[in-house]
């Protein structure tokens, strides 16, 4: 691995796959650091992204196949930034990669070695609403194809059991227990950080019920229930695995009033849940609790009103946060305030709360490595008299996707495509001078 | 814009609407408002008609904007006119509804040129198929006129697509029209329904004050008829070519000649696959194809000639029924190819050359059309599971 | 030259060769006798997509003198780029190589081994077939002028300009009106997060203006344009006297062509006369600007302003999604200025998608600005009739209304759509390559969107659009590097072509143009993508998608069912 780049690019989300890529396209060398074990970031979460409803998967596939492919880009996965020092034109960058013990180049992705794996671990990546082996991959489709060992649960690794059993039933000696951490030093000119968004813990939120009732879902954990490469490989159920929703309440705006900003998108992905729903069960009755409709741009609107045709019912409330969500029988309740304050219920099978979208776990870590300033929610803050710009507040290093505020992937790519304009300006500042 | 304005021309019992239709083109010509008149002529001989373009005004007593009989589409005359362009004249074409469908969907595929042609279509009662007209033409040609004049519409005598067509009137896509079917016998209506028919009528001495009513409820009563006639006819087209059998047994006569393609206004490839060499086959592929048979029948691919001809031309098929008058072997191709055009033309919500403004099916991509495509696959899944 | 067809299987570990008799694939493949007057070399290997695999590959390639390669494996997706590769390190064309899929289509999803067997057969079969029928394609390399020309001074316009224009690259900005700037020069105040200053947008026109590298054309506007992604050649009108500058040549053009706002009195909720003290946000921020205060039209100070939102929206279908941020930045510069007086703000949904605007909207309110729900809202001069969300209709006046009207696309966006051949969207607003994966990129390749052109948006979004643009022909369009277009394109056999243009109407990256001499259609291979639309759409037959021909696909189909 030749060990200086032109561009270093933090996340291999939707952003950072099109930053890497734009740029490896042009001839620049890139090396593409992602922490997990596989690249896509949140939108391969989602079944189909709106407004067309395009298969998401389908969509970003070929863009990550390209990434694991194109001779010009190191992938880095399982790493993580520990240091960077030096200024723009010359960072000098500190990674650090955990093992994976599953060869990159000799596994092939036959998914031979989970079966025999004895250890049965919840999985993250699903929401933990199905579960994984020790050694894993995912999901189904997850890019690359090449599964990783979670050490701490591993007999073998953590030092149980003399247990070899995927050693034994992998074909092409991919699985090597002995794999190491590892500490990469590599000189970059820029950096792209894309180190996208999660969604707010709503788990506070007690009178929401998260966590306790089992009916109630977030938005990330819905979107995985709805994908067909999902924990129940598409089919609308409850956690009982069984019963199909037959009425469902869906609540906007969870987190707005405490974190001071509106997402932007989760009025759209509500209204797409709803039409999720409405595909699936037809018959399933469905009730946005919401307060404002944020539809921008020159697409979103339409899609409301389709949404609206399928007979999906919207009661407006002041302060959709404050409606409460308590047991009733084996259902739900869901409390709310009609009119000039007239208490009502609903019952229903289900509730999926909309939470806000907040900067990845990461990102304070990261603000301080780079030495950027972040914005008082925790995203990275770009120049205010240079508004619109990826620039941060250090030369040489650009913010694009969600690391930089909540937004819709058109947005992000945008975004992306923008930070990697000014790196290849100021590359050629630097050529020329 | 579209501006509608109706006169009318007074008709004589005895005369009949050839003569005064004829009178007024000939007022067309000799006041200049067209440069020449493209109109069917009957042969020196008596026994059939030709499209002739008139210079001269004398020649249009020998015109007949009703023949009995269509030899040749008119779209085809048309097209040879304006292939490669138009020239500076003025010119006036006396057509057929399914004549004039079938120029406008040449022009959609750039084939025709019309920005300097007017359309000037005729109420159609229909025309007699040429096989039986030529058996003896003196006595054809009374007997049609004997049905015109009686206003026998839509008799059998006529051929089988012309007694089941709705379309036999005024078109949107007609620039100038001549309303036969008036009930009473004594007048013709002129309507003009373009820019280009308001130039027809402009200055022409007739007479104003027209009620269209009557004309159009003749009109309607006919289509009325012809649309239950055209259900029951479709029935039985649809139970004979039902299914791979039916298909070969109603092509089984067919001997390769491909004059229905000759005649077909539609069909306008300057080379047809089924006629090229990229459709010969090896003799080893032929003999390997006749051991899995049994038996190969010569020449090959006959039926799929017509299944091919059909997916390419069936979008635009205006049903003229020229396919049928030319086969040598009384296949009934027209009833086949109308019966098939119906359905896929309904699939598109399009109806061949009907209007000038909307775009052939091919060309555009409309979401709807997706909607019925889903519900199939939905079908289809479903028996599946 | 005798026929060598390698036909290699690859067992991809026990995918394929646990599922699949990989001895029998061999066995029935060498001895098949329609291909007796062809050398076949079938072998098997391990994994051929590892490294030890494609030396093999190159190896066997080299050694035998193939002609023709098959590789029977997984899915093409995965690694068809992988064995052309090695092709192009050997003598062999690319083009002549075929990849037979039967991990996925048969190993994978056949349960029964021998049906499973039967089919991998088959499908090499076919593939073998489809390869004689391949002919060798070669790329080619195209000389890419590196300039850009920008249409539109405004914002985003300029921006482009700015992050594209240095000593390799001229830019060319040509503006419709007198000036530039756009619609941004009549703001007196930017949103707060954009550094509340309008100088921005005056230091963005002098740094234009500035620019050696820049040369901008006001009043100008596009009279044609030909050629294709890195090689436009483009004709201008210039000037009141509309005299045409012919000879400009670019490799890229950008559309920033911006928006207009619907006319408010277009629709029946807003009825006003023109000197009735009713405003468009837009007229509001140019009378700031130029006359530093707020007065009503007999000079007097107004006691009360209602401003409206979502003027248009219902009518246009879509939210112009700037104008909530906007309203709110106004009735701050109002209160501002007029501290004492009743300022109401008449809104539905409050759309404030950036992650500062809700902040701002808390401190407006706390300012003692009134905020009203409605359900909607309309004016009859300057009293405001709007439904609460209760259903209640009111009725309020004040003296002066300013209203949010929707953004639309700017006056002559159809004809320049229609001169470069580029879509526009439902709501007639431009439209991207793709929604999500290719937003400031039209179908055409070589042309890009920015701004308002391409959909509602503010200023910021449009410089991060403009700056998105220089990322990707910074990018694409290298001075002195040369691009490769498509190889496998489609053709038109003049003899059959019967020029109804049909083709001309369904190709979505303009690649095809008529000849009006010859009556025929003529594919630019530099612009054609091998979509084969045109191929499926032509009535006679007269396209050929050149690696996708009739008899390649139907002897392979024949081959695959026989």
């Amino acid at each position: 691995m030749n060990n200086t780049y032109d561009t270093l690019v933090i996340g291999s989300g939707i952003a950072g796959m099109e930053a890497s890529l734009l740029l490896a396209k042009g001839g620049k060398k890139v090396c593409l650091v992602e922490k997990l074990p596989l690249i896509g970031g949140n939108i391969i979460k989602n079944e189909e992204s709106y407004p067309h409803l395009e298969c998401s998967t389908c969509m970003v596939a070929p863009v990550q196949q390209e990434i694991l492919q194109h001779p010009n880009i190191d992938l880095m996965m399982l790493s993580t930034v520990q240091k960077v020092e030096g200024e723009a034109g010359d960072f000098h960058v500190t990674l650090h990669q955990k093992p994976r013990y599953v060869s990159l180049t000799a596994c092939i992705g036959c998914g031979m070695c989970y079966e025999p794996c004895p250890v049965s671990l919840k999985n993250e990546w699903e929401e933990n609403l199905s579960d994984k082996k020790a050694i894993y991959i995912a999901c189904a489709g997850a890019l690359p194809n090449v599964p990783v060992i979670d050490p701490e649960h591993c007999l073998q690794i953590s030092g149980k059991k003399n247990c070899k059993a995927c050693q034994e039933a992998c074909m092409f000696e991919a699985i090597d227990f002995s794999d190491q951490e590892n500490e990469v030093d590599i000189r970059v000119k820029t950096i792209v950080v894309a180190t996208g968004f999660e969604l707010l813990d709503v788990s506070h939120f007690s009178h929401l019920g998260y966590g306790k009732l089992p009916g109630v879902y977030t938005a990330m954990e819905f979107e995985r229930l709805f994908a067909s490469n999902g924990p129940t490989s598409g089919e609308l159920t409850l956690r009982d695995g069984e019963k199909a929703p037959k009425s469902v309440a869906i609540v906007h705006c969870i987190g707005r009033k405490e974190q001071g900003y509106c997402s932007g998108v989760c009025c759209m992905s509500s209204l797409k849940h709803a039409h999720f729903v409405k595909h699936k069960l037809p018959d399933a009755s469905i009730t946005h609790f919401y307060s404002d409709l944020c539809v921008p741009g020159k697409l979103s609107q339409k899609f409301l009103h389709q949404v609206k045709e399928e007979g999906v019912h919207f009661i407006f409330q002041t302060d959709p946060e404050a409606v409460r969500v308590a047991e009733n029988g084996s259902g739900l309740e869901v409390k709310y305030t009609h009119g000039k304050g007239v208490q009502e219920t609903l019952s229903v099978d289900m509730v999926i709360l909309e939470p806000a979208m907040i900067p990845d776990k990461t990102a304070s870590q990261i603000a301080k490595i780079l030495a950027i300033d972040q914005d008082n929610h925790g995203f990275f803050r770009t120049l205010d008299e240079k508004a619109g710009s990826t620039e941060t507040s250090r030369s040489g290093i650009f913010v694009a996707g969600c690391a930089e505020g909540p937004k819709d992937a058109q947005y992000a790519v945008i975004q992306a495509e923008s930070a990697v304009g000014h790196v290849v300006r100021s590359l050629s500042v630097s050529h020329t001078e | 814009m579209k501006t509608t304005t109706a006169k009318s021309l007074r008709v004589s019992k005895k005369e009949g609407v050839r003569k005064p239709i004829l009178a007024f083109l000939k007022s067309l010509l000799t006041d200049a408002v067209f440069d020449a008149i493209l109109i069917p002529m009957q042969v020196p001989a008596g026994d059939s008609y030709a499209w002739v373009l008139v210079k001269d005004p004398s020649l249009l007593d020998q015109a007949n904007p009703l023949a009995p009989i269509m030899p040749v589409q008119g779209a085809k005359a048309l097209k040879s006119l304006t292939r490669k362009g138009e020239g500076n004249l003025k010119i006036a074409a006396v057509m057929r509804p399914c004549e004039v469908r079938a120029s406008v969907e040449l022009a959609k595929l750039n084939q025709i040129h019309l920005e300097s042609i007017t359309l000037m279509s005729v109420d159609c009662p229909g025309v007699l198929p040429v096989a039986d007209y030529f058996e003896n033409p003196g006595e054809s040609e009374k007997r049609f006129n004997a049905m015109l004049s009686e206003n026998r519409w839509g008799n059998g005598s006529m051929k089988s697509v012309c007694q089941i067509c709705e379309q036999f009137s005024i078109l949107p896509s007609s620039d100038f029209h001549f309303g036969l079917m008036t009930g009473s016998e004594s007048s013709v209506v002129l309507i003009s329904s373009s820019p280009k028919g308001q130039r027809v009528l402009k200055d022409r001495s007739l007479d104003g004050s027209v009620s269209l009513s009557d004309w159009e409820n003749g009109i309607e009563s006919i289509r009325q008829e012809r649309k239950k006639e055209r259900t029951k006819r479709f029935r039985e087209v649809q139970s004979m070519v039902e299914g791979f059998d039916g298909l070969l047994k109603t092509f089984a006569r067919c001997i390769g000649c491909h004059n229905c393609q000759s005649a077909c206004p539609i069909c306008y490839c300057r080379h047809c696959y089924f006629g090229s060499e990229a459709s010969k086959l090896d003799s080893d592929f032929i003999l390997k194809k006749a051991e899995q048979r049994g038996g190969l029948s010569f020449p090959l691919d006959r039926r799929m000639f017509h299944v091919g001809r059909m997916s390419h031309m069936s979008l635009s098929c205006v049903a003229c029924g020229l396919c049928s008058d030319a086969c040598p072997v009384s296949i009934p191709v027209a009833d086949v190819f109308s019966f098939v055009a119906d359905q896929t033309q309904r699939t598109f919500d399009y109806k061949a050359g009907e209007k000038r403004e909307e775009p052939l099916p091919i060309r555009q991509y409309r979401l709807e059309e997706i909607k019925g495509v889903e519900e199939w696959v939905k079908d289809a899944e479903g028996v599946e599971s | 030259m005798r026929l060598k067809i390698g036909v290699y299987v690859c067992e991809c570990g026990p995918n394929i060769a646990e599922r699949v008799d990989i001895d029998r694939v061999i066995k029935v493949i060498s001895s098949l006798e329609e291909f007796e007057d062809i050398e076949l070399v079938v072998k098997r290997y391990k994994l051929l997509c590892s490294n030890d695999g494609q030396a093999f590959l190159k190896n066997e390639i080299e050694s035998n003198a193939l002609t023709h390669l098959v590789v029977a494996a997984c899915s093409p997706r995965d690694h068809e780029s992988t064995f052309m590769n090695v092709c192009k390190k050997t003598n062999l064309n690319p083009y002549l190589f075929n990849m037979v899929n039967i991990r996925e289509h048969c190993a994978w999803v056949i349960p029964d081994k021998a049906k499973a067997t039967e089919k991998a057969i088959r499908s090499i079969r076919a593939g073998i077939r489809r390869t004689l029928h391949q002919s060798e394609l070669l790329e080619r390399e195209l000389d890419a002028n590196p300039d850009v020309l920008i249409v539109g001074g405004g914002i985003a316009g300029m921006e482009a300009a700015l992050m594209l224009a240095d000593e390799k690259r001229k830019v060319c900005l040509i503006e419709k009106t007198e000036r530039l700037g756009g619609k941004s020069i009549f703001y007196s105040q930017l949103l707060s997060r954009q550094g509340n200053s309008a100088k921005m947008i005056q230091q963005k026109i002098e740094a234009v203006q500035q620019n050696a590298h820049i040369q901008v054309f006001t009043e100008t506007e596009l009279e044609s344009v030909v050629g294709f992604f890195g090689n436009f050649e483009i004709v201008l009108k210039v000037g009141k006297e509309t005299e045409l500058q012919t000879g400009l040549k670019a490799g890229a053009i950008v559309i920033a062509t911006g928006f207009r706002l619907l006319n408010p009195n277009k629709l029946p909720q807003t009825v006003y006369q023109k000197e009735d003290e009713v405003y468009t946000t837009l007229e509001v921020e140019s009378m700031i600007l130029n006359e530093g205060k707020i007065s009503l039209k007999s000079g007097k100070s107004p006691q009360s302003i209602a401003l409206v939102h979502c003027v248009g929206r219902d009518e246009k279908g879509y939210c112009s999604t700037i104008c909530c941020s906007t309203i709110i930045k106004i009735a701050r510069m109002l209160k501002a200025k007029l501290p004492q007086i009743s300022i109401r703000v008449y809104y539905r949904d409050l759309c404030l998608p950036h992650k500062t605007d809700q902040q701002t909207y808390e401190e407006v309110k706390a300012e003692g600005v009134d905020f009203i729900r409605v359900k909607e809202a309309g004016i009859q001069n300057t009293s405001i009739e709007y439904t609460q969300i209760d259903g209640v209709k009111k009725k309020e006046s004040a003296d002066m209304v300013i209203l949010a009207p929707a953004m639309e696309p700017a006056d002559g966006t159809e004809a320049l759509a229609e001169l470069l051949n580029v879509s526009l969207g439902e709501t007639g607003f431009f439209q991207e390559a793709h929604h999500h994966l290719n937003p400031v990129a039209t179908s055409i390749e070589g042309i890009y969107i920015v701004g308002a052109a391409q959909g509602p948006k503010g200023i910021s979004e449009s410089v991060a659009q403009a700056q998105a643009v220089s990322g990707k022909i910074l990018n694409r369009l290298i001075p002195g590097e040369k691009i490769v277009p498509e190889v496998k394109v489609c053709k038109v056999l003049e003899d059959f072509c019967t020029g109804c243009q049909t083709c001309l109407e369904v190709c979505c990256y303009g690649a095809i143009s008529f000849n009006e001499v010859k009556g025929v259609s003529v594919v630019n291979e530099a612009v054609c993508r091998g979509c084969g639309n045109c191929v499926a759409s032509c009535p006679s037959g007269a396209m050929r998608a050149i690696h996708f021909t009739t008899p390649q696909l139907y002897r392979e189909m024949i081959e695959a069912i026989r």
